[in-house]
């Protein structure tokens, strides 16, 4: 009996599902809200399937648990910084009388020493509790991730998708046509990507697509904000996935022509393989471990643009709030965020190292 | 056959998939917290930026402007602001009158009957006394619980002092009564009322809700637009009150937006998503300013230079004089080029005890003779000066302009250094700077407001200036009710302040620039930055 294809089917199916959700996003409906849990319980299996089929079960548990550690450095360190840091959270311009002052205190338990802060904050993130905000009064932190984290997700998810789908092609491409105008071409592109910042590239593409400067026929065709249906997306998404297209442009570039003088391409041209299949079939896969490895980082790079993305065209995420926090001494907030941050730095790493042995079935994860 | 059965389940899980998917909405859909959207038409919808998330809707707790801009369209106090009177006094508002005894000690208002809640229930005197005494709670921990410390032994409740509330100085001898008692005579009382701090509140709809009740569907109000939607962090939607006592707004429903970047929100502007923008970049001035839209009000806000009077050279009143002499504060107008009024007084225009002569004038040449009588003949070897603000590009600009006129006028070299805002009021407090820049903007539009600022004994003063007559000046204008008299002691305090002693340099009043779209008529642009839209006309 043929075995049931259960990696196949759940990693398609995962595909499948994502495809979907992009789907429904982008010709404007709300994805249902019972989609979400069968997405993640989709991914769970998947993931789980894939650590125990590749025998990496201890090799998870261990990054899982160093996980948990670095985590625990971040939250201790953001706690002492955020101490020691002159200015407390209710020192507005009108000075507080002390009484008023006390009462506040006492309510966020401020008025207990460092030490027993501390020991509190572990104990109550340790069940999950991340507090309530001091700024945002009666809103919990949790309440405060759960709202904006999806919107700066979405916005993160499409900018990365559109840096991949982007980037590779152009990479492929210039590398082709190493050393003549195109590859110039493409390459200029590329290197205008990471060379110009977010707050230039947002505020050019509006004056160009919202404003109509300089070719007016452009006018009215965008919106220069907000984040209310897909075409709103567009320049947010733009402006932050530039940076990594053209990073992966590069990179994939350079692979590209590294993988080309390999001895197994020129088998495929012997066996009379057209050019086109031999780039797509037999190169592409074998050079996209260098821009594997780049991307742990550039969804770092992602989450930072995010802030100043979020701000130039007035997305409803969580970028801003990790800024504003800091300026409100709004502790717990400072915190919550820092860690949701590190966590999904944390795990977005992991799943990249996991990716590897997928692409390239040599490397052995122990 | 096992692939027929794949097909249909795959058919027709695609299909409930298909069904349950809703369409998105579209700018003016605005989804409330019910799961129904509403259509706010464009043609009674006024949008305008509220810059970020209001921190809370629950007014006896928020203390930020933000907050208020939302909370004063959906509620209304005892008395509110005519800003058709010039020196801003007060109208009726959910108390019809109001009249003082015992030398302004004893307050007595009657009530408006008929006003209803937005569930239908009356509003009483009861629910006036229920506000005051969840703002002083301790465990409410409001910031603006101090607002009603001057009510005999409302200061002890909120220490926790006193448990009962009723031995506090208010009561409601009938439902539409209520007397207040005060600690000692108060003749500016009133205006108190006008803050967000001491409106109503239903405490059975506080309790029934917890945190949650100043969420759409719990929060119950009484003014003239009601809560309809609100996505955190996104939109508030605000719907007419269609039971609002008072005359109904002519707009149906105001969209308020959070866009943090002001360019951002210009741009908006432009593409017709915004009816107002307030609150301008003052780099931007120059060329907003040629546009029609453009509007600019002088508001009720002192930008001013205080001095540590405890370190030298400043603890020297006549190094303090020489500084005040050297600043042209027109040279400083000139430079920002939006309308500010230069200051040399205390008070603000537009406020009653406004003196446009009080002060040390533009003098450089008496500067000069006050540093040599102060013991500095060559000016070059004063201590270096270091003036302090916090991060702001205006801040820096005009601590640029003075740091200059200081060089040229008297010839003595200053320093700048800008920190972090709340690491700079934490270095305020600690006296670090010999010169810094503050302002103030009013609670509420009467001189006490900002005489106050600066007694011996007020957290307020960064200066460490203390001057008994000033302070025993002041306690009497706060008691005094004949206007005439207060303003005598007024003006004398002034002159101690900015002529005599000189602990502060007035620099400039400050003035709210704005784009208001050309359909939108009787934009609240007033003094106090009060935004409430119930007058607001869209054609």
């Amino acid at each position: 009996m043929s075995r049931f294809p259960f990696g196949l089917v759940l990693g398609w199916g995962l595909v499948l599902l994502i495809l979907v959700a992009i789907g429904i996003d982008l010709s404007g409906f709300e994805i249902p809200s019972l989609y979400w849990p069968t997405l993640l319980a989709w991914t769970g299996v998947a993931l789980a399937y894939a650590i125990i089929q590749q025998g990496v079960l201890v090799y998870v548990t261990k990054r899982l648990l160093e996980a948990i550690f670095v985590l625990w450095v971040i939250a201790t360190l953001t706690f002492l910084l955020l101490r020691f840091l002159p200015g407390g959270p209710f020192d507005e311009e009108k000075a507080l009388p002390p009484e008023v002052k006390a009462n506040i205190e006492r309510k966020y338990g401020l008025h207990e020493p460092v030490p027993k802060q501390y020991v509190n904050y572990l104990i109550k993130i340790s069940q999950g509790d991340l507090g309530e905000s001091y700024k945002y009064i009666g809103r919990s932190v949790t309440d405060i991730i759960g709202e904006t984290l999806p919107v700066s997700a979405q916005m993160g998810f499409y900018s990365l998708l559109l840096a991949f789908l982007i980037g590779i092609p152009i990479g492929v491409f210039a590398a082709n046509r190493h050393n003549t105008g195109w590859d110039s071409a493409a390459m200029i592109f590329a290197i205008s990507g990471v060379a110009l910042p977010s707050f230039m590239v947002g505020p050019l593409l509006v004056m160009i697509f919202s404003f109509g400067i300089p070719i007016s026929a452009f006018a009215g065709l965008l919106p220069p904000a907000l984040w209310e249906t897909p075409i709103h997306y567009i320049l947010p998404v733009v402006t932050l996935g530039v940076r990594p297209a053209g990073i992966i442009a590069r990179m994939m570039r350079a692979s590209v022509l590294e993988v080309i003088k390999a001895d197994f391409v020129r088998t495929a041209h012997a066996k009379g393989l057209s050019q086109t299949l031999v780039l797509y079939k037999h190169v592409l896969k074998n050079s996209l471990i260098p821009v594997l490895t780049i991307s742990g980082p550039l969804i770092a790079g992602i989450l930072s643009g995010s802030f100043v993305n979020e701000i130039i065209f007035a997305v409803p995420g969580m970028g801003k709030h990790l800024i504003q926090s800091v300026t409100n001494r709004d502790y717990p907030l400072v915190l919550g965020i820092t860690l949701v941050y590190a966590a999904l730095l944390v795990f977005a790493n992991l799943i990249v190292d996991l990716l590897y042995v997928v692409v390239d079935p040599r490397i052995k994860l122990s | 056959m096992q692939n027929k059965v794949l097909r249909a389940a795959i058919v027709c899980l695609s299909l409930v998939f298909i069904t349950s998917c809703t369409k998105k909405g579209q700018d003016v859909v605005v989804q409330l917290a019910d799961g129904t959207s509403v259509k706010a038409a464009n043609n009674e919808t006024l949008r305008v930026n509220l810059t970020t998330e209001p921190p809370t809707l629950d007014w006896d707790k928020s203390s930020d402007t933000t907050s208020s801009h939302v909370s004063m369209n959906l509620m209304e106090g005892l008395v509110e602001y005519d800003f058709n009177d010039k020196e801003l006094g007060l109208k009726p508002s959910l108390a019809l009158k109001w009249e003082s005894s015992n030398s302004a000690r004893t307050w007595k208002f009657t009530l408006r009957q008929g006003v209803k809640w937005t569930d239908g229930v009356e509003f009483t005197a009861q629910h006036v006394i229920d506000g005051w005494k969840r703002l002083l709670d301790p465990a409410t921990a409001s910031q603006y619980a101090y607002s009603m410390f001057g009510i005999k032994n409302a200061e002890e409740f909120s220490q926790g002092k006193i448990k009962d509330f009723s031995q506090v100085g208010v009561s409601a001898p009938t439902p539409y009564e209520l007397v207040v008692e005060l600690k000692q005579s108060m003749a500016y009382f009133p205006y108190l009322l006008t803050h967000h701090a001491a409106f109503p509140i239903r405490a059975d709809v506080v309790k029934k809700h917890g945190d949650k009740w100043t969420e759409p569907g719990n929060i119950v109000t009484l003014g003239p637009f009601k809560l309809a939607a609100w996505q955190h962090d996104n939109q508030i939607l605000l719907e007419r009150n269609d039971s609002y006592y008072g005359e109904k707004p002519s707009i149906k429903y105001v969209l308020m937006y959070m866009i943090l970047e002001q360019a951002t929100a210009i741009n908006l502007f432009d593409s017709g998503k915004l009816d107002a923008v307030v609150n301008l970049p003052a780099t931007e001035l120059r060329s907003l300013k040629k546009r029609p839209e453009y509007k600019e009000l002088g508001i009720l806000q002192l930008y001013y230079y205080g001095m540590n009077t405890k370190v030298p050279p400043m603890n020297n009143v006549k190094v303090r004089k020489a500084l005040a002499h050297a600043i042209d504060k027109k040279r400083v107008v000139q430079m920002l080029d939006g309308g500010e009024i230069p200051m040399s007084s205390w008070i603000p225009p537009g406020m009653f005890g406004y003196e446009a002569e009080r002060g040390l004038t533009f003098d450089p040449v008496k500067a000069k003779e006050l540093l040599k009588q102060a013991g500095y003949p060559d000016p070059s070897k004063l201590p270096t000066l270091t003036i302090g603000f916090n991060t702001n590009e205006n801040h820096q600009r005009i601590a640029e302009n003075i740091q200059a006129q200081l060089k040229e006028n008297l010839g003595i070299n200053v320093e700048l250094k800008n920190e972090e805002w709340k690491v700079y009021l934490n270095s305020l407090t600690t006296g670090t700077y010999p010169l810094f820049r503050f302002g103030w903007l009013a609670d509420f539009p009467d001189p006490h407001n900002f005489f106050s600022l600066i007694t011996g004994n007020s957290d307020n003063n960064k200066t460490f200036w203390k001057n008994a007559e000033f302070d025993t000046l002041i306690s009497q204008g706060a008691s005094e009710s004949d206007k005439s008299k207060r303003r005598d002691i007024y003006s004398r305090a002034q002159k101690i302040l900015v002529e005599d002693d000189v602990p502060v340099i007035p620099i400039l009043a400050s003035v709210q620039h704005a784009l208001v779209s050309t359909r939108t008529e009787n934009f609240p642009l007033n003094a106090m930055d009060q935004r409430i839209y119930k007058g607001v006309k869209l054609k």
